[in-house]
Parts: C-alpha cells; structure tokens; sequence
C-alpha cells in the first residue's frame, strides 16, 4: 500500500519501523515456537520437539499437531484481529481509551450467541455470523450514545457509556443463561475467553471475514490518518470522513466479531497492543497498524502460554491472564498528566 | 434410560417390604415419644407426626418420599426448574395431584415461599448456613444433619436423620438395607457378565473435562456395582470435583469406563458433542465405546435411597449386556 509508511527512519530519530517490524516478526516465531513446545500435559519440550522435526511418538504427535498446532494458529489470528480492531478503534474515536472489550463490542457479540442459543441455534454454524452481528450492534450503540462527532474532546465519556453498555448487556446474558441453565452449560465457558479446545473449523469459517477486513484497513490506513489531522483537513484531502468513519466501525466489528466467535471474549489486547505500537512507532496510524499485527498475537501467544502452565495439570482461561496484564497499561493510561488525544 | 412404570413396579414391591418392616418397627416401639433429634445444631425436638414438611435438600427431599411421605415444599434441582426427573416418577405414583410447591434453589432459599407453606418440620441440607438457620428455626423446627468430610455414604446417615425426624425410621433403613442387597446382587450379575475394570465420573465440556472425586455418592454406587471409580489423583482433599483439566493431560482418564454427566436432559447430544472433540475421540474407553451418559442432575446432584435405586438401575440397563 502506498499510504503506508513502512521502511523509513520514523520522525524524531526513531529506529526504522522495518526494522521493528522485523524484531517483533522475530520474537513472534519464537512465542509461536514456545506455544508448540509448551503445554500443560506430560509432553515436555524434547517431545514436541522431536514432533517438529518430524520424529516423535504417538502421543506427542497428537498433543503438538491436534492441540497445539490449532492453539497457536488460533491465537495468531485473534491478536492480529483484535491488535488491528483495537488500534482503528483508537484512531476512529480519537481516543487512546477505546477498547472493544470496553466499548460494549464484545459483550454485544456475546449476547448476540447467548440469545441465539436461548432461541434454539445450533451452536456451532450460527456462532460466527451472530458474533459479528451482535459486535456490530454493540459497537454502534455505543458510539450513536456518545454521538461519534464529540469523542475527541472526551474520552473518558466514551468509555463510561462503552462501560455501561457493557454492564447492562452483562446482565442480561446472565439472565438469559438464568433462564435457560441448557445453554448455560454451552456458554458459560465460551463467555471466558480462552484457545483450548477451539475448533480449527471455526477458524476457517471466519478467514473471509477476516480478509475482508484487513483489505478495508489496508484501504482505511490513508484516509483515517488524514482524519487525525482534524476533519476539515481530511475533508480538504477528498476525504469524507462520515463514510470513513462507518467503514471502520464496521471492520472493528468484522475483527472483533470474529475473535470474540472463535475464542470467547479477551479483554484488553486491544487495548495493550495498540498502547505498545504507538510507544514503538508514534501515533501515525500507518505506521501503528504494521505492528500491531505481530505484538497481537504475541501478547495473546504469550498469555496463552503462561495460562497452561501457572496451573498445571489445568489451565487459566486467557481471559483472565490478558486482564491481568492488561488492567496495569489501562491504569498507566487513564494516570499519565495529560490523556493523548489521537 | 429407564422407564417410569418400571421404576413404579419396583417402588411397589419396596413398598410392600417397608411397609412390612415399618409394622414390626411398630409393634417393637409403639412407645414412641415426641422425639428430640441429635442434629448439626444441637437438640432439636420435632412433632410427633408432623404433617406439613419442607425440604430444602434434595437429598431429603428423596429420604422422606423413600419414606412414603410427599413434602409441601422443596427445591429445585441442580441445573432444574423443577425437582428432579428421577422424582418426578416417584410422585406420579406417591401423589399424582399434589406436588410440593417450589420454595428456591439450594443455596437460594426463599424464606417466604418456605414461610406461606406453613411447615411444621423443615428438613435442610447439611451445608445450610447458621444464619439461614436461624431465621428457619424460627419458621419451624429445622433438622439438619452434622457435615462430614466428603465420602460415598454420608447420605446413609443423613437418610437416616431425616428418616428419624419423619418418624419413618424403619422406613428409611429398610430402604437403605434393601440398596445393599440390591446393589449387591448387581456386582454379582455383572462380575458374572465379565463387565468389570476401573471407571471415571467426568463432567465434559469443550475446554476440557471436570473429574468428579471418588467420594461422591455416585461414585459409590459405581464401586458397589463392582467398578473400579478412581480420579486420577486430580481431586483436591474433600473437593467434589477437580478443575477442568487441559485436554493434553487427558490421557490420565485410563479407566476402562467412562461416565459422562450432563446437566442436559440429552446426554447422548452432550456425547456427540465430546466426540467432535479429538482429544476425546482417542480416550482408551471412547475407542473401546464404554461411554456411558448419565443424568447430571440425578449422577452428580441428587442423593438419597430413590436416588441411588435409580443410579442402579442406569447402571444395570448400560452396564449388563
């Protein structure tokens, strides 16, 4: 894409973004390498590793090309996913608070699935195309609340309303789950995000969507960067941001849709990732958006592995390890003297 | 799984030999006083022959129909809006037009809902708290038995208690005695089939499965039926079921059967469903299709003489050949 910036020595004396992009790719070959290696079970490194070379005994075969294998291709798509959703969020609302998971998007989609299994669905085919549409859903009532225009100036009004919505969709999950203890059993664990025992088929039912949008975000890059200059600015480039805008709506609901689907809700990657990339890279979208597609799936690989073995033989649901390390950068952000306005 | 007239044919015949046991119980105590119970929080003195009583325990719930006795009042089942499906039949043929109001969940209780049935006797489950006791007390006199730490047949004495408290005891024994003989009789016709070997109880779900803990009184049954109940060395002391396990750990289910409960009514769906599952696919007794779904809300909720009667009776339909 022309828009983007990528290879050039960043403004103020910052290393070229190739060449972080480069040691990110790095470190996220090695997390990949570390969530086929590392499990909760009994199949050590020296056996997954002999699987990688392709020896190894049965049961290690199974553990690293059945679990494993799927966990981990999983986990990459879900940060770039939820990486991308988060620093578009960002851009769109101006507002380095905006998060999915806080701005109603993820409970949006998992009350969405909570109402479809209620009413009968099948679990399994309807999931995706729920998810995405109750993300959808969420994420516009959200921003038609605070009304899109005025999110600069508050951030912090944007993340109230984000929060509130979150909690009344909450509860009412809960009580359809209170209702129905049938669907209960099916949800409860699927609304704790986590990769274990995902389906690799559901991840193949999403990889459209998810093309889709990274193709609308690749084309988004340009104009939503015009866009942080101001609205006239971007109006007097050819812009329109009004269209701009729900373009980018709509793909965060595609990503996060999709995530959220496939793994349950996980809180604060896109909120963490988008906060490193602009630390690395400064705050040109153009810019960001390269790195959040490998730190995604670092930080969800990274906690993914931490999860298996903190409790072994059982495991933490990511959910709560990405809050974990996620909650301190939300602090840290909301604590600094002055809130950066994007 | 099994029928209710089959269940009903069955209860008869109990019946008959409780009603017979309670007749001598009769001739041998006819001094029969208003008793004053040994229970978790002190003495406690009940009617004579109470008539208006609410269970807040499945376990009693189950003791006092065991006993021949429909409560007013009862709640629910785990995972249910209702009481359980196995006592469901019971009434039918108890009482086919009265059922006991709904009075909450167990660790839920609706004072009020306990209050409008105007009980004379309330009999509680051994984890009942001391302040809902003390204002349930007050309702009427409250039983509730000593907490023990978790083994298979804490439900006998707990029976047993609540079998005193009715002023059934012989009822409730006879129905405990004729358990043993029962379950007695199925280990012998099962080591006569050759079905024997180690057994795990598990709840599944899509993350990984939950191993119940041996001391549970399903598991008892399972080990009185001749099998070999173990949990793998994955449930903490006095816990009743483990943490769901990661799925590559799942070769540590080796047991030679494997029980799958479900709160669903559609065990074999909740089957089907673990199946798509490759991690479970290649367990020793899913290979070997020694996957028996159970009942959830009968298996791993429910205690009590009924309870354990039907729990045979699965066991016997799925087991024998």
């Amino acid at each position: 894409m022309a828009g983007l910036a990528i290879g050039r020595a960043g403004p103020r004396g910052r290393p070229g973004l190739a060449r972080i992009a480069l040691a990110l790719g790095g470190l996220l070959l090695l997390a990949a390498l570390a969530s086929l290696l590392l499990g909760a079970g009994e199949v050590g490194p020296a056996r997954a590793l002999a699987v990688l070379l392709g020896g190894g005994d049965e049961e290690a075969r199974f553990v690293v090309g059945a679990l494993r294998g799927p966990r981990t291709l999983i986990g990459i798509v879900v940060g770039v996913a939820l990486g991308v959703a988060g620093a578009l969020l960002q851009a769109v609302s101006r507002n380095p608070l905006a998060e999915p998971g806080l701005l109603g998007v993820s409970a949006g989609a998992a009350f969405a699935v909570a109402l479809a299994l209620w009413l009968g669905a099948s679990a399994a085919t309807l999931r995706i195309a729920v998810g995405q549409l109750g993300a959808l859903v969420g994420c516009a009532c959200v921003l038609s609340v605070v009304r899109l225009r005025g999110l600069g100036g508050d951030p912090v009004r944007l993340i109230l309303a984000g929060a509130t919505f979150t909690a009344l969709l909450g509860s009412l999950t809960s009580l359809l789950l209170l209702f129905d203890q049938r669907s209960a059993d099916e949800i409860r664990f699927w609304v704790i995000g986590s990769l274990a025992g995902r389906r690799l088929e559901d991840l193949l039912a999403v990889l459209p969507s998810l093309a889709v949008a990274l193709g609308l975000t690749l084309w988004m890059a340009r104009p939503l960067a015009a866009l942080a200059l101001g609205e006239r600015v971007a109006a007097g480039l050819g812009h329109r941001p009004g269209r701009v805008r729900l373009v980018v709506v709509l793909v965060v609901a595609l990503l996060v849709g999709a995530a959220t689907a496939i793994a349950g809700p996980i809180a604060f990657v896109g909120l963490v990732v988008p906060f490193a990339a602009r630390a690395l890279a400064g705050p040109d979208i153009r810019r960001t958006l390269w790195l959040c597609m490998p730190l995604g799936p670092l930080m969800v690989l990274g906690a993914d592995v931490t999860s298996r073995l903190l409790v072994a033989p059982s495991e933490l649901p990511l959910g709560v390890l990405t809050a974990l390390l996620g909650a301190p950068v939300l602090v840290a952000v909301v604590r600094a003297r002055r809130l950066p306005t994007l | 799984m099994f029928s209710a007239s089959h269940i009903v044919r069955r209860w008869t015949r109990r019946r008959a030999l409780t009603l017979f046991a309670a007749a001598l119980c009769l001739v041998l105590s006819s001094t029969a006083e208003a008793r004053t119970l040994d229970t978790a929080h002190g003495e406690v003195e009940v009617p004579e022959s109470p008539e208006r009583i609410v269970t807040l325990y499945e376990g009693a719930l189950d003791a006092a129909l065991a006993a021949g006795i429909v409560p007013v009042g009862a709640v629910t089942t785990r995972g249910g809006d209702g009481v359980a499906g196995y006592i469901e039949a019971h009434l039918d043929a108890l009482s086919p037009d009265a059922r006991p109001a709904i009075v909450g969940v167990v660790r839920e209780l609706n004072l009020e809902a306990v209050l409008a049935q105007r009980p004379d006797l309330i009999l509680a489950a051994p984890q009942l708290s001391a302040e809902q006791y003390a204002l349930l007390s007050r309702i009427a006199p409250t039983v509730v038995p000593a907490t023990r730490p978790l083994a298979a047949d804490n439900w006998q004495a707990e029976a047993r208690l609540y079998g005193e408290a009715l002023g059934r005891a012989a009822e409730v024994e006879a129905a405990i005695a004729e358990l043993a003989t029962r379950s007695a009789a199925l280990a012998e016709a099962l080591a006569a089939a050759g079905v024997n070997g180690s057994a795990n109880l598990i709840r599944w779900m899509p993350q990984g499965p939950m191993v119940m803990s041996a001391q549970l009184f399903a598991s008892g049954l399972i080990e009185a039926a001749g099998l070999e109940i173990g949990d793998a060395g994955l449930v903490r002391e006095g816990g009743s079921h483990s943490d769901p396990l990661s799925l590559e750990n799942l070769s540590r289910l080796d047991g030679d059967w494997l029980f799958l409960a479900t709160l669903n009514a559609e065990g074999q769906e909740a089957l089907d469903a673990a199946r798509t599952s490759p991690a479970f696919a290649r367990l020793p007794a899913v290979q070997a299709e020694r996957v028996v779904p159970v009942d959830g809300q009968l298996w791993t909720s429910a205690n009590g003489p009924l309870a354990a009667q039907a729990i045979l009776d699965h066991l016997e339909a799925a087991l024998l050949p």
